[in-house]
């Protein structure tokens, strides 16, 4: 396709090119013969003008000396003198008009010279054949010493010496007199003549003519010209001067191309042949003519060079085109392919667990009894079918991202929050695989922005979840987050995260396919790993879609490294002001940029902390403070550390600051499964990662108030609900019971409804403001919990509002998102913590 | 004599943690004896034997709670498991599993019983 187009191309362009030369050669050489012709024309309007000037001038120079010579007849009538007398008279006015010679012609010829030396008549016979006639005549002829002379004859009868009468009297002049006369041969004219008789013999030759005949001389200096060979020339020339015309040929010599003419003369039987060179006219003309050539051939070129250039340009075009239709043919092909690659990758990883489910269940119903098979098959179902939905999301996410429908749902969300919920769903799967996980949160000073926190978190866990599946066991991860001022405006902050791991890494060649869809890498090392392929793309989608940039740096063996930067507007609330006592605090972790960034989180809520790396070196600084009396006032220790760890560490310091310094153990993991052994070991309490300013501050507070030794317990119990009503909703007796004794401790009046039906009587049976919260156990008998909130918010009461905060042991997110929805405010978990309830208590109904 | 810490470490509960919650061993001590009268454990083996599955959901869930309460992590634990196996309905882990929560709940009720012996009616 392509050759044919150039081919194309290139024989139009030379088609043009031919075309174009032979125009402008045919009208080169159109032009050229053109100007040949006018030029020809012009010699011959010249030459026909100047010829019968010449002509003229001839005739009347003769006239004028015949008619001198008549006058002499006239002066010297023969019947009035003779003799010597009349000779003299004669000799004496011919000489005074210029005459050479003078004489008596005689009838049979005979000249009797009146002066000057003896002549001789070269063709004598037409000359006295005129004059016999009675007519006047000019010849030419020769003195006795070879001189040509023009002889010029009026009739008369004279009587001559023997007695004879005379036919004529003839008066000689040198020929020079009717060359100079005519200016017939004048050297810097270009233009000479000849005069000729009509049988081409000279009569007065110019120039250099050397030969006899002025035939001759065609004949031997002169060569064929456009079809007219010298003969031919001469034959129409003889033929013109016998029928009297004139006569307007070329003829072509060495010299170059002449131009002749002949016109008859009068009183004579002469012909004068003007001849004109070409020479500088051709000169002119060939010049003209070349200039003419080469414009035209500039011209030309220049065309054919535009032509081409413009030829060039297009095929370039067309090239480009094609190469552009090409690319995008096999973009279209490449995205046909990876969608049928991952169509049938699909489906294989679709039938994979659907085969499972079904084999599985096959197996289940011919083992029905056996209770065993049957409970590990239904087990492997819930597997495979976890897996499947799981491919169905992605796969759903993906269309509605090819279809354009993914929005976003911007609202107000917690950076701190997002982080601890991701940080709370991976961790398990972080340590079923014993990986090493962190996370570092740098100076974070907007917490609160705008952004899908859905979305962000399908991101976060993408690539977490990524991380994880791709480093082996002991491999490292760590999740990372810092702020830069955004470029945007004030109001935004560009909040960066990255996502490192120590596993497989990526090869360059997949790196750069990452983002397209339908990707997966394809080598033994992965494919047994699951997944549609899909999670980068919808990353990224939802990153482009943030109006963020998402980068990868990867290295296959080394790991890999996520890099999200998003720019996202900082919400616009108030944060109470978040400031502490000025203690002085020891931040105790391996990672030194997490130590730097919390003591600069610290620093920005009012305290002065110092890091450092081991828990040694800890020990020895508490030691060194404690010494000076001036110990810290709280210690933040991450749990695991290299050597000694934190519990160890908290151990030892325990020892040296007895009970009175607060030691707060920092981790990503669930305190729950170290909390016996570090509450052992004298750890006060537990401040989980991410370390955000606010994690800090609530973290914190609760040693703000005391001045020594935190009683928490007593700090908590300081809050006074002494009068406040609370409306629990407890199956159980013995969870009412518990509940009771630790409210009650509060202040808190309590009355205790046995189900969620007993529940809403009680409030319906009340007088409007009489409780002022109930706390809602979901599972109950008869009505539960989120049917009972919803029928006292349908109540039309005033109090239908009150604060309902449920209580359950199910941590899943569904309930929670199912408690807010049918209209409770709040959630806490049982078994109950006495500080979080009246953390809550105090935020939902105040303190009186 | 039994303390309440040797009897936690009989049933499988986290003392401290309890202690730390309610804090006070009285109260403790209160709670722990009412865990007898509990009628939850009851109302399981009941439900399980009419096949009420969801009764016995809400049975199990309660004796979670219960136990998350106390820190009776073992009895918990197996409750818990048993709680998620029936929350949509009968599944084959649950036969297992309400033997497990009742071996656990026996262990827990001898401690407790022993105990009560033990300290008497003081």
């Amino acid at each position: 396709m392509r050759n044919r187009i150039s081919r194309f191309l290139v024989s139009s362009a030379a088609l043009v090119t031919i075309l174009c030369a032979a125009v402008f050669s045919f009208l080169a050489f159109f032009m050229n013969k053109r100007s040949l012709e006018t030029i020809r024309e012009i010699g011959n309007i010249y030459m026909s003008g100047m010829s019968e000037q010449i002509s003229r001038h001839f005739g009347t120079t003769m006239i004028l000396r015949l008619s001198q010579i008549e006058a002499l007849l006239d002066s010297f009538p023969p019947e009035r003198q003779g003799g010597e007398e009349l000779r003299e008279s004669l000799t004496y006015n011919a000489k005074a008009r210029g005459f050479e010679y003078l004489a008596f012609y005689s009838e049979d010829g005979q000249f009797e010279m009146i002066y000057g030396a003896p002549v001789h008549v070269t063709d004598p016979k037409p000359f006295l054949d005129s004059l016999n006639r009675g007519e006047k005549k000019i010849a030419v002829g020769t003195d006795a010493q070879g001189n040509n002379i023009v002889l010029l004859g009026v009739s008369s009868t004279y009587e001559m010496s023997g007695g004879l009468k005379c036919t004529a009297l003839v008066a000689g002049l040198p020929v020079e007199y009717i060359s100079t006369t005519l200016s017939l041969d004048v050297n810097d004219s270009l233009v000479y003549s000849h005069i000729i008789r009509k049988d081409g013999s000279f009569v007065i030759r110019s120039a250099d003519a050397s030969r006899d005949t002025y035939f001759e001389r065609i004949l031997e200096t002169s060569y064929t010209y456009d079809g007219v060979t010298p003969e031919m020339t001469i034959e129409k020339l003889e033929a013109a001067m016998e029928a009297g015309e004139s006569y307007s040929g070329i003829v072509q010599t060495d010299e170059g191309r002449r131009h002749i003419y002949s016109i008859p003369l009068p009183y004579s039987e002469w012909n004068l042949l003007t001849v004109m060179p070409y020479g500088a006219l051709d000169q002119s003309v060939n010049r003209l003519g070349r200039q003419w050539s080469v414009m035209a051939l500039g011209g030309c070129i220049l065309i054919v060079a535009v032509l081409i250039l413009v030829f060039a340009k297009y095929l370039k075009l067309a090239r480009q085109q094609m190469i552009a239709l090409d690319e995008a043919r096999k973009e279209a092909v490449q995205a046909a392919r990876a969608k049928s690659e991952f169509l049938s990758n699909m489906s294989h990883d679709i039938r994979t667990p659907m085969n499972a489910i079904v084999g599985m269940t096959a197996i289940a119903t011919a083992n029905i009894n056996n209770q065993q098979q049957v409970q590990n098959c239904l087990r492997k179902i819930t597997l495979s079918s976890k897996h499947l939905l799981g491919l169905i999301n992605d796969v759903l996410d993906m269309s509605k991202i090819e279809s354009g429908k993914m929005t976003l749902n911007v609202d107000q969300i917690s950076l701190r929050e997002v982080m601890d919920s991701i940080v709370n769903i991976v961790q398990p799967q972080i340590r079923s695989k014993n990986q090493q996980f962190d996370v570092v949160i740098h100076d974070i000073t907007a917490e609160n922005v705008y952004c899908d926190s859905v979305r962000l978190n399908q991101v976060l866990l993408n690539l977490l979840s990524n991380a994880i599946k791709f480093t082996p066991e002991k491999g490292r991860i760590l999740i990372s987050m810092y702020e830069e001022p955004s470029e945007i405006s004030q109001d935004h902050v560009q909040i960066h995260i990255r996502v490192k791991d120590s596993g497989i890494g990526m090869t360059p060649e997949f790196k750069a396919r990452i983002f397209e869809s339908f990707v997966r890498e394809d080598n033994a090392r992965v494919r047994r790993t699951e997944g549609s392929g899909l999670g980068m793309t919808i990353t990224k989608y939802i990153v482009d879609t943030m109006g963020g940039t998402i980068d990868v740096e990867s290295e296959p063996g080394k790991g890999s490294e996520f890099h999200i930067a998003l720019d996202l507007e900082i919400a616009d609330i108030q944060e109470a002001d978040m400031l502490l006592p000025d203690w002085r605090m020891l931040v105790v972790d391996d990672d030194r940029e997490l130590c730097e960034s919390t003591v600069s989180a610290l620093k920005s809520i009012g305290i002065t902390a110092d890091w450092t790396l081991s828990g040694e070196a800890a020990v020895r600084m508490v030691d060194e403070r404690y010494q000076r009396n001036d110990s810290y006032h709280i210690i933040l220790l991450d749990w695991k550390l290299p050597g000694m760890d934190g519990i160890e560490t908290a151990r030892r310091i325990r020892e040296r600051l007895g009970e009175n310094v607060p030691i707060l153990l920092i981790s990503a993991y669930d305190w729950g499964e170290i909390e016996e052994q570090a509450r052992g070991a004298g750890v006060s309490g537990f401040i989980s990662k991410p370390l955000f300013k606010s994690t800090l501050f609530h973290g914190l507070k609760k040693y703000a108030d005391m001045d020594s030794v935190p009683a928490e317990k007593e700090s908590e119990r300081s809050i006074d609900f002494t009068g406040r009503r609370i409306l629990l909703a407890e199956d159980n007796e013995l969870n009412w019971e518990v509940a009771e004794e630790l409210l009650k401790e509060l202040g808190l009046e309590l009355f205790w409804a046995q189900n969620g039906r007993i529940c809403l009587d009680m409030f319906l049976d009340s007088q409007e403001g009489y409780y002022d919260a109930i706390l809602m156990d979901l599972r109950m008998p008869e009505m539960n919990g989120y049917e009972a909130t919803e029928a006292i918010r349908a109540l039309p009461r005033a109090d239908a509002g009150l604060p309902i905060i449920a209580m359950t042991a199910d941590a899943f997110s569904d309930d929670i998102r199912k408690c807010l929805e049918c209209g409770m405010d709040a959630h806490v978990a049982k078994p109950i913590d006495i500080r979080e309830l009246s953390h809550l208590l105090e935020k939902y109904i105040g303190q009186s | 004599m039994m303390s309440l810490e040797e009897c936690y470490d009989a049933l499988g509960g986290n003392y401290k943690a309890v202690l730390g919650r309610l804090s006070s061993e009285r109260i403790v001590k209160k709670f722990v004896l009412k865990f007898l009268n509990d009628q939850s454990y009851v109302l399981l083996e009941q439900s399980m034997q009419d096949k009420n599955y969801e009764e016995a959901f809400r049975a199990a869930h309660t004796i979670k709670g219960v136990c998350q309460n106390l820190s009776f992590d073992r009895l918990g634990d197996s409750s818990s498991r048993l709680a998620e196996a029936l929350r949509s309905g009968w599944t084959p882990e649950a036969d297992a599993l309400v033997d497990e929560v009742k071996r656990d709940y026996q262990e827990t009720a001898d401690a407790i019983r022993a105990f009560q012996t033990e300290n008497g009616e003081s």
